[in-house]
């Protein structure tokens, strides 16, 4: 203390070192804290600084194109607009006026970007979709709002364009945003919170060919999570690969064009029609109405939109041809046909009395007809579809032979077509039954199992791929929708060949002889006029009962035609039955008709493959009749 | 002036002070190490200019102006007698609490707080001033209660002074301000004698307070904040990221730094309110430790000299308002390097001097000036 100092002041000087005291303290532990941070743990936070700025971006690959067999391109990858929402950048404070104004100019509600920023909850740091396919001048102002609007940001994405819509809509499938679930299933994968992903159809299917691999670039970035520069490259985007369908457009819409054309003329809800190579197993065609477009789905569907399709009459977004149950009918006989042939229960040569009904216990089993039609060989008992001629074949098999022979032709398995969502279908057996309702097959269960009705329930691509392996001479193949990958500059990558399920363990006459059975179907006019036009078809009606009696006690029927051409289908005049046509194994075209609770006076689906085989082959000829289409719940074959 | 210089302290008489004050007892260290300070802040306030900081408008050409304005204040206010403030103190603390009232009335701020007055071109933190204000009539108030510091009275009395003005900034909401409020009440008690009991008697109902706070008056942003404090990675996004990107830039600053303009964390926005709250971490990034330990010696030596004048001073104001101001810039240095360094929660409580802030340089540069007017009012021996 010095002598200068004012007496006051030399009383208080203990607090005044004090004081100084804490001054000292203060600085020397915000000293001591910089030490530790800047010179013990620089290198650590440099660290953390670094990664702060540079941050790794995904690079999409383009998707894959989709062809036809013909070439013709079935999509397109068209640039549009995104608007999307990164919630870690979305003040909470903010938020309620962003999604409402994100809303209003957006035109959806308020609850679906709440819910799309919700979904992204988990990862608040990445894109969540908020909308697709904004068309330019909202998406435009949505930029100019940008500092209203803050974590909105405004992306060029490409988008799937299907220019030939439901055409073919159930074949390609479509794209979609990845919905949590998706990710859990594919995350591993890398892909993005806002990425698309095929969600039905080959786009779904072949997802990994389509998608290519993402590639992977350095980018500095401010906070604000903006790009400034790229730094480089750490892996390339590769493209995704293209397909080459096995589809062709003019088949599929000739195909498309003969079952609309029946279906309005009816009034039908629902129909189905395919054609196929046997030989290869390759899907021409398949259409299943009705459709939808697919175009709806690829921008973002809305939830009204959505329902409606659900609600809608015949299940639009369902493709009949593969994902439901149905009961084959008569198309079913070429399994105990062929089945009673290879065991040996008949030859061609065998006559079997056809009756009025056959009798189990005091149960009576009648024949379509209600008289019989006498003494038939199996040509016959084909063609007029006896029902109580297969009865006794059935009845010679049992239940558990039929439905070995049934499972060699594929019936109850998934056939692998490179489609999503095939149903097995059910192949009924005594274990199956013993299994489910704990008591065997009845006998009359066994008559019902041998015309294809009873528990028997199929996708129709069973019974087209039944028929195809009839064709081709006993090969039942995979049917295939995809017949070639092509690289992004059109070379092919990969060639699929046919698939063998397996042979058949028929012996050739006994499918030669199913095959001109076939052909007598349509040469004893049990099809009608079918069998005026210039070409050789064969194959079998079929007419489903289903569902529950009307109050005269008849069933609604669904119907039913499989068949094939043979190569050279001109009738010729050296066979002028098509007998030595179809005795061939060479048809390059089964086709298949399924008309959903047709009933109508004649089997609707024959019209159908009638009206087809006339487009398709580009016949003079319009055998179309009328009156084969009126609706008359009559009791069919 | 000579006749002074060889007078005997304790023969100083009182009688013997010019009015105009003594230019020679200018305290030139503490004139320089503020100076020095403000140089820091401009620096730094060049450095988060963007890119354009000569561009009319940007912060560092705004800063440029008000170290103009406030290097006039600190003079005028050095020249001006401060014996007048004992005269105008009552009217001071009512133009203090009118300015508190303003702002509340008028003030505008950043989501829903008032804070920020506009007159004509430019915006003005009342209570930056208000703070000064307060230590003016806080000294005037021990000054005039010499012989009763000790008694329960005087401490109470100085509480009772200050309660409007802090209120009124805390209910801006403002607690970082109110609490500096508190901070020079405690040191000016302290440093003026106050009874040691009473002081403790208080602290003990400030701490006896904070639960009351916590459910009644704290905003819910501002509890977010002491949470976040506690633990930042509990919400890294929002309050506490400031909070770690704060201190990656200190550390990733190292011993020597990046360089001006060269702070990834600053230029790239990592770090928010980088040129004001934050301004310590830019510094700390840019500049290294080396600048971080400059910037703590000058505040330390500015302190340092702020608590000499008030030990010199013969006069009891001199003495109180010494110790109200070294108070307040120990408290809003701990506050805020602390909260820049993760040590403190987030607050929005200026660096003095180097914040860039029109409010704030300009009202420690009056303050400073009182306190070389008084400095120069003394006469003290000169050694």
């Amino acid at each position: 203390m010095s002598l200068g100092e004012p007496a006051r002041q030399v009383r208080l000087w203990p607090r005044f070192i004090v004081f100084a005291l804490i001054i000292a303290l203060v600085v020397a532990t915000l000293g001591l804290r910089l030490f530790t941070l800047q010179v013990v743990s620089g290198g650590y936070y440099a660290g953390l600084a670094r990664e702060n700025r540079i941050r790794l971006q995904p690079v999409r690959a383009p998707r894959g194109l989709i062809f036809d067999r013909t070439g013709r391109q079935l999509v397109d990858n068209v640039a549009t607009f995104a608007v999307k929402a990164r919630p870690a950048d979305m003040p909470l404070s903010q938020r309620p006026a962003v999604i409402e104004r994100l809303a209003t100019l957006l035109d959806i509600s308020a609850a679906d970007i709440t819910e799309a920023l919700d979904r992204a909850a988990a990862n608040r740091f990445d894109l969540a979709n908020v909308a697709r396919g904004v068309p330019e001048e909202i998406a435009l102002i949505i930029r100019e709002e940008h500092l209203e609007l803050p974590g909105v940001e405004v992306i060029v994405e490409p988008q799937r364009e299907y220019p030939y819509g439901g055409l073919v809509a159930h074949i390609l499938g479509f794209t979609g945003a990845v919905t949590p679930d998706d990710l859990a299933r594919v995350g591993s994968l890398g892909y993005l919170h806002d990425d698309t992903i095929g969600k039905q159809g080959v786009e779904a299917t072949f997802e990994e060919v389509l998608r290519g691999d993402y590639g992977v670039e350095q980018i500095e970035v401010d906070a604000r999570g903006e790009a400034i520069r790229l730094l480089r490259t750490l892996q390339p985007a590769e493209p995704g690969n293209s397909l080459e369908l096995s589809i062709d457009v003019d088949i599929q819409r000739d195909a498309e064009t003969a079952l609309r054309w029946a279906m309005d003329r009816i009034g039908l809800e629902q129909g189905v029609i395919m054609a196929m190579n046997p030989q290869t197993g390759e899907v021409l065609a398949m259409v299943s109405l009705p459709s939808y477009d697919n175009n709806l789905f690829a921008r973002g569907i809305s939830t009204a939109d959505y329902q409606a399709l659900l609600d809608a009459p015949g299940a639009p977004l369902r493709n009949h041809a593969i994902v439901d149950h149905v009961p084959p009918g008569s198309t079913y006989k070429l399994v105990a046909g062929a089945g009673g042939l290879q065991d040996g229960i008949l030859t061609d040569r065998t006559i079997l009395q056809t009756r009025a009904y056959l009798s189990i216990g005091s149960t009576k089993y009648w024949d379509w007809n209600r008289q019989g039609f006498g003494p038939l060989n199996i040509y016959d008992g084909f063609g007029r579809s006896s029902d109580t001629f297969f009865f006794q074949i059935a009845g010679e098999l049992g239940i558990d032979r039929l439905a070995h022979w049934g499972s060699q032709f594929g019936f109850g398995q998934r056939t692998g077509i490179d489609l999503p969502g095939e149903v097995p279908g059910i192949l009924p057996t005594n274990d199956w039954k013993m299994s489910l309702m704990n008591e065997p097959i009845y006998p009359g269960e066994v008559y019902q199992a041998g015309i294809g009705q009873g528990y028997n329930s199929f996708p129709p691509i069973q019974v087209l791929n039944a028929f195809a392996a009839l064709a081709n001479g006993g090969r039942l193949l995979k049917p295939q929708i995809v017949r070639r990958i092509l690289g992004p500059n059109g070379e092919v990558v990969d060639e699929i060949e046919p698939q063998l399920i397996r042979q058949l363990p028929f012996d050739a006459d006994v499918l030669r002889t199913m095959r001109r059975a076939a052909r007598r179907v349509v040469t004893i006019r049990q099809t009608y006029n079918l069998v005026d036009l210039p070409i050789v078809v064969a194959g079998k009606t079929g007419t489903a009962e289903f569902g529950v009696r009307d109050a005269k006690g008849r069933l609604p029927y669904h119907s039913w035609f499989a068949g094939f051409v043979p190569k050279d289908p001109w009738k010729k005049d050296s066979d002028p039955n098509g007998v030595e046509a179809v005795s061939r194994t060479d048809s390059e075209l089964a086709v298949l008709a399924f008309a959903y609770d047709s009933r109508t006076t004649g089997n609707a689906a024959t019209e159908i493959v009638k009206y087809f085989l006339q487009l398709h082959y580009d016949l003079d000829v319009d055998l179309r009749q009328d009156w084969i289409l009126e609706r008359d719940n009559f009791y069919g074959q | 002036m000579g006749t002074m210089r060889v007078q005997p302290a304790r023969a100083g008489a009182l009688g013997a002070r010019p009015s105009s004050g003594t230019w020679s007892h200018f305290d030139l260290q503490l004139a320089l190490y503020a100076l020095a300070l403000a140089v820091i802040g401009l620096l730094m306030a060049y450095t988060s200019s963007g890119g354009t900081p000569l561009e009319a408008g940007s912060i560092f050409t705004r800063g440029l102006m008000w170290l103009a304005i406030a290097i006039v204040m600190f003079t005028v206010a050095a020249t001006i007698d401060y014996r007048w403030l004992k005269t105008l103190a009552w009217p001071v603390y009512l133009v203090n609490l009118g300015l508190l009232v303003l702002t509340l009335a008028t003030g505008s701020g950043v989501g829903g707080v008032s804070r920020w007055v506009t007159i004509g071109p430019v915006q003005f933190q009342f209570s930056e001033l208000a703070k000064i204000l307060m230590a003016v009539v806080l000294a005037n108030y021990l000054a005039g209660r010499q012989g009763q510091l000790k008694s329960l009275a005087t401490t109470l009395g100085a509480f009772l002074l200050v309660l409007p003005a802090l209120a009124l900034v805390l209910v801006q909401p403002d607690l970082g301000t109110s609490l500096v409020f508190g901070a020079i009440v405690f040191g000016s008690l302290f440093l003026s004698g106050a009874g040691l009991r009473w002081l403790l008697l208080a602290a003990a109902g400030v701490l006896a307070m904070v639960p009351v706070a916590w459910a009644y008056i704290l905003e819910d942003y501002q509890k977010r904040r002491l949470i976040s404090f506690l633990d930042p990675s509990a919400d890294p996004q929002n309050s506490g990221y400031q909070l770690i990107q704060s201190q990656i830039a200190v550390g990733s600053g190292g011993l020597f730094g990046k360089g001006l303009t060269n702070g990834s964390q600053t230029q790239l926005d990592y770090l928010p309110v980088s040129a004001t709250d934050f301004v310590a971490a830019t510094l700390a990034e840019e500049l290294g430790f080396v600048g971080g330990v400059v910037l703590l010696l000058l505040f330390a030596m500015l302190l340092w000299r702020i608590l000499v004048v008030g030990w010199r001073a013969r006069d009891p104001f001199g003495s109180a308002f010494a110790a109200a101001i070294a108070s307040m810039l120990l408290f809003q240095l701990m506050v805020n390097f602390g909260m820049v360094l993760g040590m403190m929660p987030v607050t929005g409580i200026p660096l003095p001097f180097v914040t860039h802030g029109g409010a704030s340089l300009t009202s420690y540069a009056i303050g400073l000036g009182i306190l070389q007017s008084v400095a120069m009012r003394q006469g003290r021996p000169d050694w």
